[in-house]
Protein backbone atom coordinates (compact mmCIF):
# COMPACT_ATOMS: atom_id res chain seq x y z
CA UNK A 1 0.00 0.00 0.00
CA UNK A 2 3.00 2.09 1.23
CA UNK A 3 4.61 1.04 -1.97
CA UNK A 4 1.66 2.28 -4.05
CA UNK A 5 1.44 5.38 -2.91
CA UNK A 6 4.96 6.14 -3.00
CA UNK A 7 4.26 5.34 -6.88
CA UNK A 8 1.61 7.43 -7.10
CA UNK A 9 3.12 10.42 -5.49
CA UNK A 10 6.03 9.91 -7.65
CA UNK A 11 4.28 10.17 -10.45
CA UNK A 12 2.12 13.33 -9.47
CA UNK A 13 5.10 14.95 -9.11
CA UNK A 14 6.56 13.91 -12.32
CA UNK A 15 3.54 14.84 -14.31
CA UNK A 16 3.80 18.02 -12.62
CA UNK A 17 7.30 18.77 -13.79
CA UNK A 18 6.07 18.43 -16.60
CA UNK A 19 3.04 20.81 -17.44
CA UNK A 20 5.29 23.68 -15.27
CA UNK A 21 8.28 22.80 -18.07
CA UNK A 22 5.39 23.10 -20.97
CA UNK A 23 3.62 25.88 -18.97
CA UNK A 24 7.08 27.87 -18.73
CA UNK A 25 8.09 27.18 -22.13
CA UNK A 26 5.43 26.96 -24.85
CA UNK A 27 2.56 29.36 -23.07
CA UNK A 28 3.87 32.27 -24.64
CA UNK A 29 4.83 30.58 -27.84
CA UNK A 30 3.54 31.84 -30.99
CA UNK A 31 1.14 29.10 -31.91
CA UNK A 32 -0.17 28.98 -28.13
CA UNK A 33 -1.27 32.27 -29.03
CA UNK A 34 -2.88 31.97 -32.21
CA UNK A 35 -4.47 29.16 -31.87
CA UNK A 36 -5.24 29.37 -28.11
CA UNK A 37 -6.15 32.79 -27.75
CA UNK A 38 -6.70 35.13 -30.84
CA UNK A 39 -8.31 31.99 -33.08
CA UNK A 40 -11.46 32.06 -30.09
CA UNK A 41 -11.84 35.57 -30.07
CA UNK A 42 -11.94 36.36 -33.73
CA UNK A 43 -14.44 33.49 -34.55
CA UNK A 44 -16.67 34.61 -31.26
CA UNK A 45 -16.12 38.47 -32.57
CA UNK A 46 -17.05 37.47 -36.35
CA UNK A 47 -19.73 35.42 -35.45
CA UNK A 48 -21.06 38.60 -32.40
CA UNK A 49 -21.02 41.42 -33.67
CA UNK A 50 -23.90 43.03 -35.04
CA UNK A 51 -26.42 40.45 -33.94
CA UNK A 52 -29.08 41.48 -31.47
CA UNK A 53 -28.02 39.53 -28.61
CA UNK A 54 -27.22 40.93 -25.74
CA UNK A 55 -23.67 40.79 -24.91
CA UNK A 56 -24.16 39.06 -21.20
CA UNK A 57 -25.83 36.42 -22.66
CA UNK A 58 -22.47 35.96 -25.39
CA UNK A 59 -20.06 35.47 -22.41
CA UNK A 60 -21.02 31.86 -21.94
CA UNK A 61 -20.55 31.02 -25.59
CA UNK A 62 -16.53 33.12 -25.33
CA UNK A 63 -16.00 31.03 -22.20
CA UNK A 64 -16.70 27.84 -23.48
CA UNK A 65 -14.95 28.93 -26.72
CA UNK A 66 -11.66 29.93 -24.94
CA UNK A 67 -11.82 26.88 -22.70
CA UNK A 68 -12.14 24.84 -25.82
CA UNK A 69 -9.66 26.14 -28.23
CA UNK A 70 -7.14 26.95 -25.87
CA UNK A 71 -7.28 23.97 -23.88
CA UNK A 72 -6.81 22.03 -27.05
CA UNK A 73 -4.56 23.94 -28.54
CA UNK A 74 -1.57 22.83 -26.03
CA UNK A 75 -0.87 19.43 -26.69
CA UNK A 76 -1.15 19.86 -30.17
CA UNK A 77 2.34 22.73 -29.83
CA UNK A 78 3.91 21.10 -27.50
CA UNK A 79 4.32 17.25 -28.32
CA UNK A 80 5.22 17.81 -32.41
CA UNK A 81 7.89 20.49 -31.28
CA UNK A 82 9.11 18.02 -28.46
CA UNK A 83 9.18 15.24 -30.95
CA UNK A 84 11.20 17.84 -33.81
CA UNK A 85 13.26 18.12 -31.35
CA UNK A 86 13.24 14.87 -30.59
CA UNK A 87 12.75 16.07 -26.44
CA UNK A 88 9.89 13.58 -25.74
CA UNK A 89 11.87 10.92 -25.79
CA UNK A 90 13.22 12.31 -22.79
CA UNK A 91 9.94 11.48 -21.21
CA UNK A 92 9.67 7.73 -22.80
CA UNK A 93 13.18 7.14 -21.42
CA UNK A 94 12.56 8.29 -17.81
CA UNK A 95 10.94 6.45 -15.20
CA UNK A 96 7.55 7.35 -15.72
CA UNK A 97 5.03 5.60 -17.49
CA UNK A 98 3.13 7.21 -20.56
CA UNK A 99 -0.04 8.17 -18.66
CA UNK A 100 2.16 10.30 -16.05
CA UNK A 101 3.86 11.75 -19.16
CA UNK A 102 0.35 12.36 -20.91
CA UNK A 103 -0.91 13.74 -17.25
CA UNK A 104 1.56 16.02 -17.44
CA UNK A 105 0.60 17.52 -20.96
CA UNK A 106 -2.60 17.19 -20.33
CA UNK A 107 -2.39 19.45 -17.15
CA UNK A 108 -0.68 21.92 -19.31
CA UNK A 109 -3.10 22.12 -21.35
CA UNK A 110 -5.95 22.03 -19.01
CA UNK A 111 -4.02 25.47 -16.88
CA UNK A 112 -4.04 27.06 -19.97
CA UNK A 113 -7.82 26.69 -20.92
CA UNK A 114 -8.75 27.68 -17.62
CA UNK A 115 -6.41 30.52 -17.35
CA UNK A 116 -7.84 32.34 -20.38
CA UNK A 117 -11.11 31.44 -19.99
CA UNK A 118 -11.13 33.53 -16.94
CA UNK A 119 -11.04 36.44 -18.59
CA UNK A 120 -14.82 36.42 -20.46
CA UNK A 121 -15.39 35.76 -17.04
CA UNK A 122 -14.38 38.95 -15.47
CA UNK A 123 -15.01 40.76 -18.40
CA UNK A 124 -18.85 39.58 -18.06
CA UNK A 125 -18.99 40.30 -14.80
CA UNK A 126 -17.28 43.84 -14.43
CA UNK A 127 -18.65 45.08 -17.85
CA UNK A 128 -21.87 43.67 -18.19
CA UNK A 129 -23.44 42.57 -15.19
CA UNK A 130 -22.71 38.81 -15.41
CA UNK A 131 -23.61 37.20 -12.15
CA UNK A 132 -22.81 33.66 -11.07
CA UNK A 133 -25.89 31.30 -10.06
CA UNK A 134 -23.96 28.38 -9.55
CA UNK A 135 -19.84 28.23 -8.53
CA UNK A 136 -20.13 24.60 -8.58
CA UNK A 137 -21.44 24.31 -12.03
CA UNK A 138 -18.82 27.11 -13.30
CA UNK A 139 -15.73 25.11 -11.57
CA UNK A 140 -17.33 22.08 -12.68
CA UNK A 141 -17.65 23.38 -16.45
CA UNK A 142 -14.09 24.70 -16.67
CA UNK A 143 -11.99 21.93 -15.11
CA UNK A 144 -14.06 19.29 -16.78
CA UNK A 145 -14.10 20.89 -20.43
CA UNK A 146 -10.37 22.05 -19.91
CA UNK A 147 -9.58 18.95 -19.30
CA UNK A 148 -11.48 17.10 -21.25
CA UNK A 149 -10.59 19.28 -24.49
CA UNK A 150 -6.57 19.19 -23.48
CA UNK A 151 -6.81 15.37 -23.90
CA UNK A 152 -8.62 15.79 -27.04
CA UNK A 153 -5.26 17.72 -28.14
CA UNK A 154 -2.96 15.32 -27.01
CA UNK A 155 -4.95 12.32 -29.23
CA UNK A 156 -4.34 15.06 -32.12
CA UNK A 157 -1.10 15.35 -30.88
CA UNK A 158 -0.54 11.54 -31.21
CA UNK A 159 -0.48 12.21 -35.57
CA UNK A 160 3.41 11.74 -36.69
CA UNK A 161 3.53 15.37 -37.22
CA UNK A 162 6.86 17.63 -36.59
CA UNK A 163 5.35 20.55 -36.42
CA UNK A 164 2.31 21.97 -35.04
CA UNK A 165 0.91 22.89 -38.08
CA UNK A 166 0.71 19.05 -39.43
CA UNK A 167 -1.56 18.57 -36.03
CA UNK A 168 -3.89 21.76 -36.02
CA UNK A 169 -4.88 21.44 -39.03
CA UNK A 170 -6.69 17.59 -38.94
CA UNK A 171 -7.27 19.01 -35.55
CA UNK A 172 -9.34 22.02 -36.86
CA UNK A 173 -11.32 20.18 -38.91
CA UNK A 174 -13.31 18.52 -36.31
CA UNK A 175 -12.68 22.12 -34.19
CA UNK A 176 -14.66 24.03 -36.23
CA UNK A 177 -17.52 21.69 -37.27
CA UNK A 178 -18.14 21.39 -33.58
CA UNK A 179 -18.97 24.71 -33.66
CA UNK A 180 -22.03 24.70 -35.71
CA UNK A 181 -23.61 21.58 -33.51
CA UNK A 182 -22.80 23.04 -30.39
CA UNK A 183 -25.62 25.08 -29.80
CA UNK A 184 -23.10 28.27 -29.94
CA UNK A 185 -24.68 30.26 -32.65
CA UNK A 186 -28.32 28.77 -32.42
CA UNK A 187 -29.51 27.53 -29.18
CA UNK A 188 -29.88 23.55 -28.86
CA UNK A 189 -33.80 23.85 -27.90
CA UNK A 190 -34.53 26.06 -31.39
CA UNK A 191 -32.53 23.16 -33.10
CA UNK A 192 -34.86 20.53 -35.19
CA UNK A 193 -34.64 17.02 -33.18
CA UNK A 194 -31.89 15.48 -35.21
CA UNK A 195 -29.92 18.87 -34.40
CA UNK A 196 -30.05 18.22 -31.16
CA UNK A 197 -29.48 14.41 -31.06
CA UNK A 198 -25.94 15.23 -33.04
CA UNK A 199 -25.13 18.42 -30.69
CA UNK A 200 -25.87 16.12 -27.47
CA UNK A 201 -22.58 14.15 -28.78
CA UNK A 202 -20.91 17.02 -28.71
CA UNK A 203 -18.98 17.85 -26.04
CA UNK A 204 -18.60 21.33 -26.69
CA UNK A 205 -22.36 21.77 -26.21
CA UNK A 206 -21.80 20.18 -22.84
CA UNK A 207 -19.44 23.57 -22.12
CA UNK A 208 -21.70 26.06 -23.32
CA UNK A 209 -24.61 24.51 -21.22
CA UNK A 210 -22.89 24.25 -18.10
CA UNK A 211 -21.08 27.54 -19.07
CA UNK A 212 -24.94 29.28 -19.37
CA UNK A 213 -26.32 27.51 -16.20
CA UNK A 214 -23.23 28.72 -14.05
CA UNK A 215 -24.38 32.14 -15.03
CA UNK A 216 -28.24 32.15 -14.25
CA UNK A 217 -29.33 30.63 -18.14
CA UNK A 218 -30.64 27.40 -18.79
CA UNK A 219 -29.66 24.39 -20.08
CA UNK A 220 -31.67 22.51 -22.23
CA UNK A 221 -30.16 18.01 -21.47
CA UNK A 222 -29.46 19.54 -17.40
CA UNK A 223 -26.36 20.06 -15.73
CA UNK A 224 -25.65 16.43 -14.69
CA UNK A 225 -26.36 14.81 -17.72
CA UNK A 226 -23.75 18.06 -19.29
CA UNK A 227 -21.15 17.21 -16.29
CA UNK A 228 -21.80 12.84 -16.99
CA UNK A 229 -20.80 13.42 -20.90
CA UNK A 230 -18.06 15.93 -20.08
CA UNK A 231 -16.71 13.42 -17.48
CA UNK A 232 -17.11 10.52 -20.41
CA UNK A 233 -15.32 12.17 -22.69
CA UNK A 234 -12.82 13.20 -20.68
CA UNK A 235 -11.93 9.61 -19.46
CA UNK A 236 -12.40 8.71 -23.49
CA UNK A 237 -10.04 10.97 -24.71
CA UNK A 238 -7.14 10.27 -22.04
CA UNK A 239 -8.09 6.47 -22.98
CA UNK A 240 -7.50 6.84 -26.67
CA UNK A 241 -4.50 9.35 -26.06
CA UNK A 242 -2.62 6.83 -24.05
CA UNK A 243 -3.80 4.13 -26.51
CA UNK A 244 -2.24 6.31 -29.74
CA UNK A 245 0.86 7.09 -28.47
CA UNK A 246 1.25 3.89 -27.36
CA UNK A 247 0.23 2.52 -31.34
CA UNK A 248 3.50 5.58 -32.01
CA UNK A 249 6.06 3.42 -29.66
CA UNK A 250 5.89 0.28 -31.84
CA UNK A 251 5.78 2.29 -34.67
CA UNK A 252 8.71 3.96 -33.41
CA UNK B 1 17.20 -13.26 -12.59
CA UNK B 2 19.45 -12.84 -9.21
CA UNK B 3 22.18 -13.97 -11.67
CA UNK B 4 21.59 -11.95 -14.34
CA UNK B 5 21.27 -8.75 -12.07
CA UNK B 6 25.00 -9.51 -10.74
CA UNK B 7 26.52 -10.29 -13.99
CA UNK B 8 25.09 -8.49 -16.80
CA UNK B 9 24.07 -5.01 -17.48
CA UNK B 10 22.78 -5.89 -20.50
CA UNK B 11 21.42 -9.16 -22.19
CA UNK B 12 19.40 -9.20 -25.12
CA UNK B 13 17.65 -12.27 -26.18
CA UNK B 14 16.17 -12.44 -30.06
CA UNK B 15 15.41 -8.75 -30.21
CA UNK B 16 13.24 -8.09 -33.65
CA UNK B 17 12.12 -4.83 -35.21
CA UNK B 18 9.86 -4.37 -38.24
CA UNK B 19 8.33 -1.46 -39.98
CA UNK B 20 5.89 -2.78 -42.59
CA UNK B 21 8.16 -5.51 -44.60
CA UNK B 22 11.67 -3.72 -43.65
CA UNK B 23 13.41 -6.15 -40.63
CA UNK B 24 15.50 -3.10 -38.96
CA UNK B 25 16.91 -5.45 -36.45
CA UNK B 26 16.90 -9.19 -36.97
CA UNK B 27 16.38 -11.42 -33.95
CA UNK B 28 20.19 -10.45 -32.37
CA UNK B 29 21.55 -11.75 -29.24
CA UNK B 30 24.33 -10.75 -27.41
CA UNK B 31 24.93 -9.42 -23.28
CA UNK B 32 27.35 -6.81 -21.92
CA UNK B 33 28.86 -7.49 -18.35
CA UNK B 34 28.44 -4.59 -15.89
CA UNK B 35 31.54 -2.33 -15.60
CA UNK B 36 32.15 -2.97 -19.53
CA UNK B 37 32.39 -0.33 -22.48
CA UNK B 38 30.66 -2.13 -25.04
CA UNK B 39 30.87 -0.31 -28.92
CA UNK B 40 27.72 -0.97 -31.36
CA UNK B 41 29.72 -0.64 -34.41
CA UNK B 42 27.79 -0.51 -38.32
CA UNK B 43 27.37 1.31 -41.19
CA UNK B 44 24.22 4.17 -41.44
CA UNK B 45 21.26 2.04 -41.42
CA UNK B 46 22.36 -0.90 -40.06
CA UNK B 47 20.12 -0.90 -37.19
CA UNK B 48 22.63 0.69 -34.26
CA UNK B 49 19.89 3.50 -33.39
CA UNK B 50 16.88 1.08 -33.85
CA UNK B 51 18.40 -1.62 -30.72
CA UNK B 52 19.11 1.66 -29.05
CA UNK B 53 15.87 3.05 -28.97
CA UNK B 54 14.48 -0.38 -28.32
CA UNK B 55 16.75 -0.85 -25.06
CA UNK B 56 15.83 2.64 -23.89
CA UNK B 57 12.16 1.93 -24.56
CA UNK B 58 11.50 4.79 -26.61
CA UNK B 59 10.54 1.98 -29.44
CA UNK B 60 8.92 -1.38 -28.81
CA UNK B 61 10.30 -4.42 -30.57
CA UNK B 62 8.51 -6.45 -32.35
CA UNK B 63 10.13 -9.76 -31.04
CA UNK B 64 12.48 -10.55 -28.60
CA UNK B 65 13.21 -9.20 -24.96
CA UNK B 66 16.03 -6.76 -23.25
CA UNK B 67 16.81 -7.08 -19.39
CA UNK B 68 18.97 -3.76 -17.93
CA UNK B 69 20.48 -4.48 -15.23
CA UNK B 70 17.98 -7.70 -15.08
CA UNK B 71 14.91 -5.47 -15.34
CA UNK B 72 12.95 -6.78 -18.75
CA UNK B 73 12.53 -2.88 -20.62
CA UNK B 74 8.72 -4.45 -21.59
CA UNK B 75 7.43 -5.78 -18.08
CA UNK B 76 9.61 -3.59 -15.89
CA UNK B 77 10.23 -0.17 -17.61
CA UNK B 78 10.62 1.85 -14.77
CA UNK B 79 13.06 -0.16 -12.89
CA UNK B 80 15.16 -0.73 -16.22
CA UNK B 81 15.02 3.33 -16.86
CA UNK B 82 15.72 3.79 -13.40
CA UNK B 83 19.20 2.12 -14.01
CA UNK B 84 20.27 4.44 -17.06
CA UNK B 85 21.19 7.45 -18.63
CA UNK B 86 21.04 8.09 -22.39
CA UNK B 87 22.58 10.44 -24.67
CA UNK B 88 21.02 10.48 -28.17
CA UNK B 89 22.33 10.64 -31.73
CA UNK B 90 21.05 14.16 -31.56
CA UNK B 91 21.55 16.62 -28.48
CA UNK B 92 18.12 16.83 -27.13
CA UNK B 93 17.75 19.60 -24.53
CA UNK B 94 15.67 22.24 -23.87
CA UNK B 95 17.09 25.49 -26.23
CA UNK B 96 14.85 27.84 -23.99
CA UNK B 97 15.94 26.60 -20.75
CA UNK B 98 19.53 27.55 -19.74
CA UNK B 99 21.99 24.83 -18.87
CA UNK B 100 21.06 24.70 -15.15
CA UNK B 101 17.08 24.61 -15.86
CA UNK B 102 18.05 21.41 -18.08
CA UNK B 103 19.63 19.67 -15.08
CA UNK B 104 16.88 21.00 -12.72
CA UNK B 105 14.00 19.87 -14.99
CA UNK B 106 16.11 15.76 -15.19
CA UNK B 107 16.60 15.72 -12.33
CA UNK B 108 12.91 16.49 -11.72
CA UNK B 109 11.71 13.40 -14.88
CA UNK B 110 13.65 11.50 -11.71
CA UNK B 111 11.85 12.73 -8.76
CA UNK B 112 15.13 13.59 -7.02
CA UNK B 113 14.71 15.59 -4.09
CA UNK B 114 15.42 19.31 -4.79
CA UNK B 115 18.60 19.38 -2.96
CA UNK B 116 19.85 16.18 -4.32
CA UNK B 117 19.28 17.46 -7.61
CA UNK B 118 20.41 20.72 -7.21
CA UNK B 119 23.87 19.47 -6.00
CA UNK B 120 24.30 17.43 -8.32
CA UNK B 121 23.63 19.86 -11.12
CA UNK B 122 25.99 21.87 -10.12
CA UNK B 123 28.67 19.24 -9.71
CA UNK B 124 27.67 18.48 -13.54
CA UNK B 125 28.47 21.60 -14.58
CA UNK B 126 31.42 21.99 -13.13
CA UNK B 127 32.53 18.81 -14.41
CA UNK B 128 31.87 20.15 -17.78
CA UNK B 129 32.88 23.15 -17.08
CA UNK B 130 29.79 25.08 -17.73
CA UNK B 131 29.16 25.89 -14.36
CA UNK B 132 30.15 29.53 -15.28
CA UNK B 133 27.39 29.72 -18.02
CA UNK B 134 24.92 27.72 -16.00
CA UNK B 135 22.32 30.98 -16.87
CA UNK B 136 22.56 31.11 -20.10
CA UNK B 137 19.80 29.74 -22.68
CA UNK B 138 21.22 26.66 -24.01
CA UNK B 139 20.33 28.10 -27.15
CA UNK B 140 23.51 30.16 -27.84
CA UNK B 141 25.81 27.34 -26.69
CA UNK B 142 27.87 25.84 -29.16
CA UNK B 143 27.00 22.24 -30.77
CA UNK B 144 29.80 20.74 -28.52
CA UNK B 145 29.00 22.80 -25.31
CA UNK B 146 25.11 21.26 -25.72
CA UNK B 147 26.57 18.04 -26.46
CA UNK B 148 28.17 18.17 -22.97
CA UNK B 149 24.61 19.14 -21.24
CA UNK B 150 23.46 16.45 -22.49
CA UNK B 151 26.12 14.03 -21.25
CA UNK B 152 25.26 15.71 -17.90
CA UNK B 153 21.54 15.47 -18.10
CA UNK B 154 22.14 11.44 -19.14
CA UNK B 155 24.30 11.18 -15.53
CA UNK B 156 22.16 13.44 -13.69
CA UNK B 157 20.19 10.10 -11.70
CA UNK B 158 23.94 8.33 -11.26
CA UNK B 159 22.59 5.92 -13.86
CA UNK B 160 24.25 2.24 -13.92
CA UNK B 161 24.52 2.28 -17.30
CA UNK B 162 25.08 4.61 -19.98
CA UNK B 163 24.21 4.88 -23.31
CA UNK B 164 25.76 7.03 -25.80
CA UNK B 165 24.49 7.26 -29.66
CA UNK B 166 27.35 8.55 -31.61
CA UNK B 167 28.76 10.93 -29.00
CA UNK B 168 31.78 12.24 -30.98
CA UNK B 169 29.96 12.43 -34.66
CA UNK B 170 29.88 15.99 -35.85
CA UNK B 171 32.01 17.84 -32.90
CA UNK B 172 35.08 19.61 -33.26
CA UNK B 173 38.68 17.97 -32.05
CA UNK B 174 38.52 19.41 -28.28
CA UNK B 175 34.61 18.47 -27.56
CA UNK B 176 35.93 14.91 -28.67
CA UNK B 177 38.92 14.37 -26.86
CA UNK B 178 37.07 15.63 -23.52
CA UNK B 179 34.24 13.14 -24.51
CA UNK B 180 35.99 10.43 -24.87
CA UNK B 181 38.42 11.67 -21.67
CA UNK B 182 34.84 11.48 -20.03
CA UNK B 183 33.81 7.65 -21.36
CA UNK B 184 36.91 5.87 -19.57
CA UNK B 185 36.87 8.23 -16.21
CA UNK B 186 33.29 7.18 -16.29
CA UNK B 187 34.22 3.87 -16.77
CA UNK B 188 36.41 3.58 -14.27
CA UNK B 189 34.77 4.76 -12.02
CA UNK B 190 32.12 1.64 -12.28
CA UNK B 191 30.13 2.62 -15.09
CA UNK B 192 28.39 -0.03 -17.75
CA UNK B 193 28.87 1.99 -21.48
CA UNK B 194 26.80 0.77 -24.35
CA UNK B 195 28.23 2.88 -26.66
CA UNK B 196 27.11 3.12 -30.80
CA UNK B 197 29.20 4.95 -33.14
CA UNK B 198 30.67 4.64 -37.16
CA UNK B 199 34.11 5.70 -35.97
CA UNK B 200 36.26 2.06 -35.85
CA UNK B 201 39.46 3.74 -34.57
CA UNK B 202 37.27 4.83 -31.72
CA UNK B 203 35.94 1.97 -31.31
CA UNK B 204 39.28 0.07 -30.72
CA UNK B 205 40.31 2.69 -28.54
CA UNK B 206 37.71 2.79 -26.06
CA UNK B 207 36.07 -0.74 -26.13
CA UNK B 208 36.08 -3.48 -24.04
CA UNK B 209 34.57 -5.70 -26.67
CA UNK B 210 32.59 -4.59 -30.26
CA UNK B 211 29.27 -5.83 -31.84
CA UNK B 212 29.59 -5.26 -35.45
CA UNK B 213 26.14 -5.09 -36.97
CA UNK B 214 25.06 -4.84 -40.76
CA UNK B 215 22.08 -5.27 -42.17
CA UNK B 216 20.11 -5.57 -38.84
CA UNK B 217 22.05 -8.89 -37.87
CA UNK B 218 25.19 -8.65 -35.48
CA UNK B 219 28.27 -10.21 -38.13
CA UNK B 220 30.45 -10.20 -35.22
CA UNK B 221 31.16 -10.01 -31.26
CA UNK B 222 34.35 -10.03 -29.23
CA UNK B 223 37.57 -8.22 -28.27
CA UNK B 224 38.78 -5.37 -30.54
CA UNK B 225 41.86 -7.24 -30.35
CA UNK B 226 39.76 -10.58 -31.14
CA UNK B 227 38.62 -9.43 -34.32
CA UNK B 228 41.49 -8.24 -35.87
CA UNK B 229 43.19 -11.46 -34.99
CA UNK B 230 40.31 -13.08 -37.31
CA UNK B 231 42.07 -11.67 -40.18
CA UNK B 232 45.38 -11.41 -39.36
CA UNK B 233 45.90 -12.40 -42.98
CA UNK B 234 45.99 -8.83 -43.84
CA UNK B 235 48.84 -7.51 -43.22
CA UNK B 236 49.38 -4.68 -45.06
CA UNK B 237 52.66 -2.63 -45.91
CA UNK B 238 52.70 1.25 -45.85
CA UNK B 239 54.78 3.35 -48.12
CA UNK B 240 55.38 7.36 -48.98
CA UNK B 241 57.63 8.57 -51.74
CA UNK B 242 59.33 11.89 -52.31
CA UNK B 243 57.06 12.12 -55.79
CA UNK B 244 54.32 10.94 -56.87
CA UNK B 245 55.04 8.24 -59.63
CA UNK B 246 52.46 8.16 -62.75
CA UNK B 247 50.27 5.32 -62.37
CA UNK B 248 51.64 3.94 -58.86
CA UNK B 249 48.33 2.71 -58.02
CA UNK B 250 48.54 0.15 -61.22
CA UNK B 251 52.22 -0.78 -60.91
CA UNK B 252 52.06 -1.11 -57.07
CA UNK B 253 48.91 -3.76 -57.46
CA UNK B 254 51.16 -5.51 -59.61
CA UNK B 255 53.62 -6.51 -57.30
CA UNK B 256 53.73 -10.13 -56.30
CA UNK B 257 51.21 -10.77 -53.20
CA UNK B 258 49.26 -7.68 -53.31
CA UNK B 259 45.98 -8.41 -52.43
CA UNK B 260 44.77 -4.08 -52.97
CA UNK B 261 46.42 -1.31 -53.00
CA UNK B 262 44.28 1.83 -51.26
CA UNK B 263 45.93 5.44 -51.59
CA UNK B 264 45.48 7.53 -48.63
CA UNK B 265 46.62 11.39 -49.11
CA UNK B 266 50.74 10.91 -49.85
CA UNK B 267 50.69 7.55 -48.91
CA UNK B 268 49.88 4.25 -50.19
CA UNK B 269 48.81 0.78 -49.21
CA UNK B 270 49.54 -2.16 -49.84
CA UNK B 271 47.69 -5.52 -48.55
CA UNK B 272 49.29 -8.76 -48.29
CA UNK B 273 49.56 -12.02 -47.33
CA UNK B 274 53.50 -11.11 -47.21
CA UNK B 275 55.11 -8.22 -46.32
CA UNK B 276 58.34 -9.70 -46.44
CA UNK B 277 57.95 -10.25 -50.49
CA UNK B 278 56.09 -6.58 -50.96
CA UNK B 279 58.90 -4.99 -49.05
CA UNK B 280 61.44 -6.37 -51.29
CA UNK B 281 59.44 -5.42 -54.37
CA UNK B 282 59.00 -1.85 -53.24
CA UNK B 283 62.96 -1.09 -52.46
CA UNK B 284 63.16 -2.44 -56.35
CA UNK B 285 60.50 0.04 -57.75
CA UNK B 286 62.31 2.67 -55.14
CA UNK B 287 65.40 1.75 -57.17
CA UNK B 288 64.51 1.49 -61.01
CA UNK B 289 62.21 4.24 -61.04
CA UNK B 290 64.82 6.49 -59.00
CA UNK B 291 62.20 7.50 -56.10
CA UNK B 292 63.16 8.16 -52.38
CA UNK B 293 61.00 5.97 -49.88
CA UNK B 294 60.78 8.60 -47.07
CA UNK B 295 58.19 6.07 -44.95
CA UNK B 296 57.75 2.35 -44.88
CA UNK B 297 55.71 0.64 -42.26
CA UNK B 298 54.32 -2.94 -41.79
CA UNK B 299 50.51 -3.00 -40.45
CA UNK B 300 48.48 -5.17 -38.95
CA UNK B 301 44.62 -5.28 -39.65
CA UNK B 302 42.58 -3.15 -38.00
CA UNK B 303 39.28 -3.36 -36.96
CA UNK B 304 38.29 -1.10 -39.70
CA UNK B 305 39.37 -3.96 -42.06
CA UNK B 306 37.49 -6.23 -39.78
CA UNK B 307 34.70 -3.82 -40.32
CA UNK B 308 35.16 -3.79 -44.20
CA UNK B 309 35.67 -7.56 -44.52
CA UNK B 310 32.24 -8.26 -42.71
CA UNK B 311 30.19 -5.44 -44.04
CA UNK B 312 31.79 -4.94 -47.36
CA UNK B 313 31.84 -1.13 -46.26
CA UNK B 314 34.62 1.49 -45.96
CA UNK B 315 33.14 3.80 -43.76
CA UNK B 316 35.69 6.53 -43.79
CA UNK B 317 35.81 6.32 -47.28
CA UNK B 318 32.51 6.39 -48.89
CA UNK B 319 32.01 9.61 -49.96
CA UNK B 320 35.82 10.06 -50.42
CA UNK B 321 35.65 7.46 -53.55
CA UNK B 322 33.21 10.02 -55.34
CA UNK B 323 34.77 10.63 -59.00
CA UNK B 324 37.29 13.53 -58.55
CA UNK B 325 37.51 13.46 -54.80
CA UNK B 326 40.75 11.99 -54.88
CA UNK B 327 41.96 11.67 -51.79
CA UNK B 328 41.81 8.19 -50.92
CA UNK B 329 41.90 5.84 -54.73
CA UNK B 330 41.71 2.07 -54.36
CA UNK B 331 42.72 -0.79 -56.49
CA UNK B 332 42.09 -4.26 -56.51
CA UNK B 333 39.92 -6.42 -53.98
CA UNK B 334 38.96 -3.82 -51.89
CA UNK B 335 35.26 -3.89 -51.91
CA UNK B 336 35.19 -7.37 -53.08
CA UNK B 337 36.48 -8.36 -49.38
CA UNK B 338 33.24 -8.95 -47.27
Amino acid sequence: MDMHLSRFGREMRVAWAIASKDMRTYYTRPPSIMFGILFPFSLFLSFSVGRNIPIALQIPILIAQTLFFASSSIGPVVIPSERANQTFDRFLTSPVSLLTVLMGKTLAGLLYGVGISVIPILVGIVFFGSHIASFEALIACMILSALGFSAMGIVFASIPGQTPGQVMMPLNFVRIPLLFISGVYIPVRELPFWGQATSLLSPLTHTIELARYALGGETFFGPVVNIAVLAAYTTVFLFMSIRFHTMNQRKE
Amino acid sequence: MTEMKSQYAIKVTNLMKKYGDLVAVDHINFDIKKGEVFGFLGPNGAGKTTTIRMLTGISIPTEGNALIMGYDIQRSPIEAKEQMGIVPDISNIYNELSAWDNLIFTGRLYDMPKSHRERRAEELLKMFGLYERRKEKVQDFSRGMKRRICIAMALMNRANLLFLDEPTSGLDVQSVLIIRDLIRKLNQEGLTIFVTTHNIEEASQMCDRVAIINHGKIAAINTPEWLKRTVEGLQSVEIAFDTMPQDALEQLHAFADVSEVVKEGDKFKLYTYNPASVLASTWSYAQSNNLKLITINTMGPSLEDVFVKLTGIRPATAQQNEPGAGVRKTVGQGRERR
